[in-house]
This record gives structure tokens, C-alpha cells and sequence, in this order.
């Protein structure tokens, strides 16, 4: 199978894979910087990077409390209700 | 043409032709109800058919309009998609289910009142409910049986205010209702709606039931349900306030649970009301960009939801779980059916170039014109949960990670299942790529372009920085082997709570009463039962000896009639008969 041998080509190219993705970022976030921003209304349009740090903050949190609350709280065995 | 064919009739007759078909020409029924259907949507014409009096109320089979119409399209396209999905399957039930559920979905679509709405409305929770019920097994007929009850539960509100609103208006058209207008009628048809919404804290149904639905009844479920409660919110509710509010609480109260969920359904199912939680919110916020968003982001959003549950299905389907911590490295093993989810995946993630980037982002930008930061913030949260937990945690664990434990015997699935989520997945990228095919079926007359400048930087740094956060976290997303509590613990505890309290409280009080009247009641019971007896030998007796001596006295009379021969017995009816005749019209 052609698909297979791909990703296992790529899955042998971690580190660069890696590299990649680390420009790829990098990018993303000039590209956010190089934008004109000429018609921004709210500080969310006017802030450079600002869904960047949004992103990183967001997702952390996300992480944390959820699993958090699911480790104080929700988590049950999975014959709880029988 | 001024004639319309209700498309919904297709899958009724459908449904009750399939059963007396056999073979190949079966496999090629449940395909055609569908095509068919398309076909019917495709000539059908604005306008407003099939008007009824009933009841002392008018009433409107088929509302054709924009708004209905993109509903519609949807429904129909979706039908055949799960229908090929479903092909395999040999229950006539199972198909039939799905027939019936789909046309009542679109009779509830195109229906111009109130009662025509319930009625769709019914049949729609109490066929799809066979859908879950196909999965057989214990936990998916229990689960049915709590979906049934709370489905019932909002027919009943949905009726007490359709029957509230006609005694207030004296109508039951359905028609825009304005927040200064709305009452207690409004609001309990509002809750109605909303149940079938899954918006908070009326959700628990929803991740509950579908999980333990069939492979191939899990993708209608997923599309219909929802997508009827959305386009009446839309209809009926566009401007409410509460919506907007509670619908972006419901995208981020879904992605919470999608991060900590186990079974890939489970995961799937919370995506659901996160979705649904971006439309809720833009019907709420109510402008005509944000319904247009609703309106859209319901297509999308059915098509790759769809992709989804296909892509779980088809794991559950050949490997017997969907569970992460028991998946791994299937990639192997079933590549095409990982590309397919992974297709779906970045569309529920708002990839630009994939359909829900071009309908999410209606939504949101809408809510950004508005000014409502905050709305905005936490959908775009919701989106960095949904590409954390479909698209990676779930692709990850699933297809890549450590290999399962216990050996998986997995496979690609049969050919029609690889076929429907390869369409799908052609769908999704069509949209994304020319949002204009689905722009040109919104309800309102906007001018949006998804692909400039802002809306992208904005997307990927979304997408790319919650993809770093996972890769430095992955650790501590790893699968667990547990289930988390949500709202129906509630009911679900809180009934063993009520069987704990007929048998512990109930009982016994019904034993002590038993007792009690044992031995207080039984005294009275002996000395009156004397004096009935005394009663009944003095009193009753005399007249009914008498009585019984009367009858043997006739019984001897008629004992001389019987002679058991037949000619006797029909000289004997048809003198009666003339006796009664006679009587009867000479006498009286």
C-alpha cells in the first residue's frame, strides 16, 4: 500500500519532521505580524501574535483543569453504573 | 411547476416497501430512496404547499424557503451517505429505522406549524431510538430506554407550549418569535427544542445514548437529531440572548469532556454539543451573518460529524472497541480508513481548505462584528479543544501511539463503509475549497469571505500552537480506562436511589399497613363478618331460594323444548321472531 509507505517514510523522518514544524510556527507567526492591520477594532485584532499566546495559554489551561477536575471528580471505573 | 413532492414521502414508502424486497435489488432500494430524494429537493421550488384545517387550526405541510431548503439539501445527501455507510447490514429493522428518521426529520423541517412539528417530532425520537436499540446488548437497550424517556420528556414540553401558545395567540403557525414577546408558552417550546439541542444542562441524553448506538445508526444519529433542533432555534428563536450565551458555554463545556473521554464515541458524542454550541450561539447572537453561520456550519458540520463517526464506527466495527486505551497503531492496518478520519478531523478543526473553517469561522466573525469578545474568546478555546482532542488526541492514540496491548485484529472495513467516508470526505473538501457551493444556499443575502488575511493568521496560530502544546503534553493526555460522571448521574443514580427507596421505605410501610390491619383490622373484620352472615342467611338467602326455585320451574319448561333436533330449534327462533315482529309493529 502506497499511503502506508509514506507515513512510515515520514515516520522515519522524525527529527526533520520536528525542525519543520518548529518553522512552520515560526511562520505562522510572522505571517500574523507582516498582516495589515488597518481596520482592527479591539485589541484581539491589534495585539501582534495575540492568538499565539491565546493558543499556548488556552490549551495549557484546557489540559490541566480538565483533567484536574476529571481526576478530583468525574473519573469513575467503567462498570460505575453497572 | 407548481406541484411539490414532500421528499420526507420517499423514505416513508420506502420504509415500508424494503421489507418485501430480497437481495441485490434490496441493496439497491436503500440506495435509490435516498438518490430519489435528492432529485425531489433538487426541483423542488419556493414556496408554501400542502395546507390543512385541522382542529380548528391551519395547518402547513411544506414550508419551502432558504432557510428550509439548506436543511434539507443536507438531510438528503446525508441519507444516502449513512445509507451506503449501512449497506452491509442485513436488518430490514435497521435500514427502516434509519428511513423513517430521516423523513421525519425533513417532515419536520418543511412543517409550517406547530402540530405538524410534533408530529414529526415523535416519530423522529421513537424511530431513531431502534437505531441505538440495533446495537443489541444490555447497555445499548437501557441507554435506548433513557434516550426514549428524556426525548419524551421534551415532546412534552414542546406540546404544553404549542397548546399554551395556541391559547394565547389562537394560532399554531410557526413563525419568528421576538425575545420582548416571548412568555411562559415560548419558553417551554424553547426548552423543547433545546432539549433536542442537547444545550446545557439538557445535553446528558446525547454522550449517553449515541456511544452505545450501532456502528452505522451512530452516524444518523449524529446528523439529524441536532441539525432539526438548530434549524427550528433558527426559525423561531434567532435573536435570544440566552442562546448565545448558553450555546458558547456548550462548546467549551464539550471539548472539557472530549480531552478527559476514553471511547473515541464518547469523544465524538461531546464534539457534538461543542458543534452545536457554535450554531446555538449563532442563532442566538442573531444576525443575519451569524444565522447564515448556524445555517452553514449545520451542513458542514453533519457531513464531516459524519466522517467521523464513520471513521470510529469503522474501528469499532473491525477491532470490537473504541476505546483508546485499548487502540494503537492502526494506522497499519487501516491507512485509508485513517486518512478518511483525519479528513473529518481537521474539518471539525477549521483547517483552512476543509469545510468547517468556511462555516466555523461565519460564527465567530460574527460574533467578533458584534463586538462580544468574549463569545468570541471562548469559541475560539472551544476551537483549540476540538483540534486537542479529535484531531490529535484521538489520531494519535488511535492510529499512531504505542501499539494495543492486546492484539488488534484490524482491517479496512467492507468496501461500502470505505466508499461512503471517501464521499464524505470529498464533500468536506469541496466546501472548504469552494465555499461558494455553500454559501449560494444560506438563508440571508451576506457578502463573507472566510479566506482573508485575519481569519487565517488567526486559524493557524490557533491550530499550530495547540498542536506544540500537545507535542510538549502528550504525556499527560494519554488515554485512561475510565468513564467520567456528567449530569445523568443525576437520573441515572437518582432512580437506583428511588428503586433503594420503594424497597426500603415503600415495602416495608406496605408490609406495616398489612400488618396493622392484621391484627386491629381483624377484630371488626370477624364481628362484621358475622353480621353479614347472620344478614345473608335471613335475608338474601330468602330471595334467592325463591329466586331458585322459580328458574328450575322454567328450566323445566324449556327442558321440554330442547328436543336436539336443529329443525325444532329454527321453527322455534323464527316463531320468536315473528312474535317480536308482531309485537313490535302491531302492539307498540
Amino acid at each position: 500500500m502506497d499511503v502506508l509507505k509514506i507515513i512510515e517514510y515520514l515516520r522515519g523522518k522524525l527529527a526533520a519532521l520536528r525542525i519543520a514544524f518548529f518553522v512552520f510556527l515560526g511562520a505562522v507567526v510572522l505571517f500574523d505580524i507582516l498582516i495589515p492591520r488597518g481596520d482592527a477594532h479591539y485589541f484581539v485584532d491589534a495585539i501582534y501574535a495575540f492568538w499565539t499566546f491565546f493558543a499556548l495559554i488556552g490549551c495549557f489551561l484546557l489540559i490541566k483543569i480538565s483533567k484536574g477536575v476529571a481526576h478530583l471528580i468525574l473519573s469513575k471505573d467503567e462498570d460505575y453504573y453497572g | 411547476m407548481d406541484s411539490w413532492i414532500h421528499p420526507a414521502l420517499f423514505f416513508f414508502l420506502g420504509a415500508l416497501l424494503l421489507p418485501f424486497l430480497k437481495g441485490r435489488t434490496k441493496k439497491a432500494f436503500i440506495l435509490l430512496v435516498p438518490a430519489v430524494s435528492i432529485l425531489a429537493v433538487a426541483l423542488a421550488r419556493h414556496g408554501t404547499y400542502g395546507r390543512y384545517h385541522f382542529l380548528g387550526a391551519d395547518g402547513i405541510f411544506g414550508r419551502v424557503d432558504a432557510m428550509s431548503m439548506v436543511f434539507a439539501w443536507v438531510f438528503v445527501i446525508m441519507a444516502f451517505l449513512g445509507a451506503l455507510y449501512a449497506l452491509h447490514r442485513e436488518e430490514d429493522g435497521h435500514h427502516m429505522a434509519g428511513f423513517f428518521y430521516v423523513g421525519s426529520a425533513l417532515g419536520a423541517v418543511f412543517a409550517g406549524d406547530y402540530l405538524t412539528l410534533f408530529i414529526f417530532w415523535e416519530i423522529m425520537a421513537f424511530s431513531s431510538v431502534f437505531l441505538i436499540w440495533y446495537r443489541k446488548g444490555n447497555k445499548a437497550i437501557e441507554a435506548g430506554f433513557r434516550y426514549l424517556l428524556f426525548h419524551v420528556f421534551g415532546g412534552l414540553l414542546l406540546f404544553a407550549g404549542m397548546m399554551l401558545y395556541y391559547y394565547k395567540t389562537g394560532s399554531l403557525a410557526f413563525e419568528s418569535i421576538l425575545p420582548a414577546n416571548a412568555s411562559w408558552p415560548e419558553y417551554l417550546i424553547l426548552a423543547g427544542f433545546a432539549l433536542n439541542a442537547a444545550v446545557l444542562p439538557l445535553h446528558a441524553w446525547l454522550p449517553d445514548a449515541y456511544p452505545e448506538a450501532s456502528v452505522e445508526g451512530a452516524v444518523f444519529l449524529c446528523a439529524f437529531t441536532t441539525k432539526t433542533a438548530v434549524y427550528v432555534l433558527a426559525r423561531g428563536f434567532s435573536g435570544f440572548e440566552i442562546l448565545a450565551v448558553m450555546g458558547t458555554a456548550m462548546t467549551v463545556f464539550g471539548v472539557c469532556y472530549a480531552v478527559i473521554e476514553n471511547d473515541i464515541r464518547r469523544v465524538l458524542a461531546y464534539h457534538i454539543i461543542s458543534q452545536v454550541g457554535y450554531m446555538v450561539a449563532g442563532v442566538g447572537i442573531g444576525t443575519a451573518l451569524a444565522v447564515n453561520g448556524a445555517a452553514a456550519h449545520s451542513f458542514a458540520h453533519i457531513l464531516y460529524k459524519a466522517l467521523l463517526f464513520m471513521g470510529a464506527g469503522s474501528v469499532l466495527y473491525v477491532t470490537g472497541t473504541a476505546k483508546l486505551s485499548r487502540l494503537g497503531g492502526l494506522y497499519k492496518y487501516m491507512p485509508l480508513t485513517m486518512i478518511f478520519y483525519v479528513v473529518g478531523a481537521v474539518s471539525i478543526s477549521g483547517f483552512p481548505l476543509f469545510s468547517g473553517f468556511v462555516s466555523k469561522s461565519m460564527i465567530v466573525a460574527a460574533a467578533h462584528e458584534e463586538g462580544r469578545l468574549w463569545l468570541m474568546a471562548l469559541m475560539n478555546l472551544a476551537g483549540i479543544g476540538t483540534f486537542l482532542s479529535v484531531g490529535l488526541k484521538v489520531t494519535y492514540f488511535a492510529f499512531f501511539g504505542k501499539e494495543a496491548a492486546e492484539p488488534l485484529a484490524a482491517k479496512e472495513p467492507p468496501l461500502n463503509m470505505l466508499w461512503a467516508m471517501g464521499l464524505t470526505s470529498l464533500l468536506c473538501l469541496i466546501i472548504g475549497v469552494f465555499p461558494r457551493t455553500l454559501y449560494v444556499l444560506l438563508p440571508f443575502p451576506v457578502e463573507y469571505h472566510p479566506y482573508n488575511a485575519a481569519h487565517l493568521a488567526e486559524a493557524l496560530q490557533i491550530l499550530s500552537f495547540t498542536g506544540l502544546v500537545f507535542y510538549l503534553l502528550v504525556k499527560k493526555l494519554s488515554p485512561e480506562a475510565k468513564i467520567n460522571l456528567d449530569v445523568d448521574y443525576f437520573y441515572r443514580k437518582g432512580a437506583l436511589l428511588f428503586m433503594k427507596f420503594d424497597e426500603k421505605v415503600v415495602a416495608p410501610l406496605d408490609t406495616l399497613w398489612g400488618e396493622l390491619y392484621r391484627t386491629l383490622g381483624l377484630g371488626a373484620l370477624f364481628k362484621n363478618a358475622d353480621l353479614s352472615y347472620a344478614f345473608d342467611r335471613k335475608a338474601i338467602d330468602g330471595v334467592v331460594d325463591g329466586t331458585a326455585y322459580s328458574v328450575m320451574d322454567f328450566g323445566s319448561v324449556v327442558k321440554r323444548l330442547q328436543t336436539g333436533r336443529i329443525q325444532t330449534y329454527i321453527g322455534l327462533a323464527l316463531f320468536m321472531l315473528f312474535a317480536i315482529l308482531w309485537f313490535v309493529l302491531v302492539v307498540a
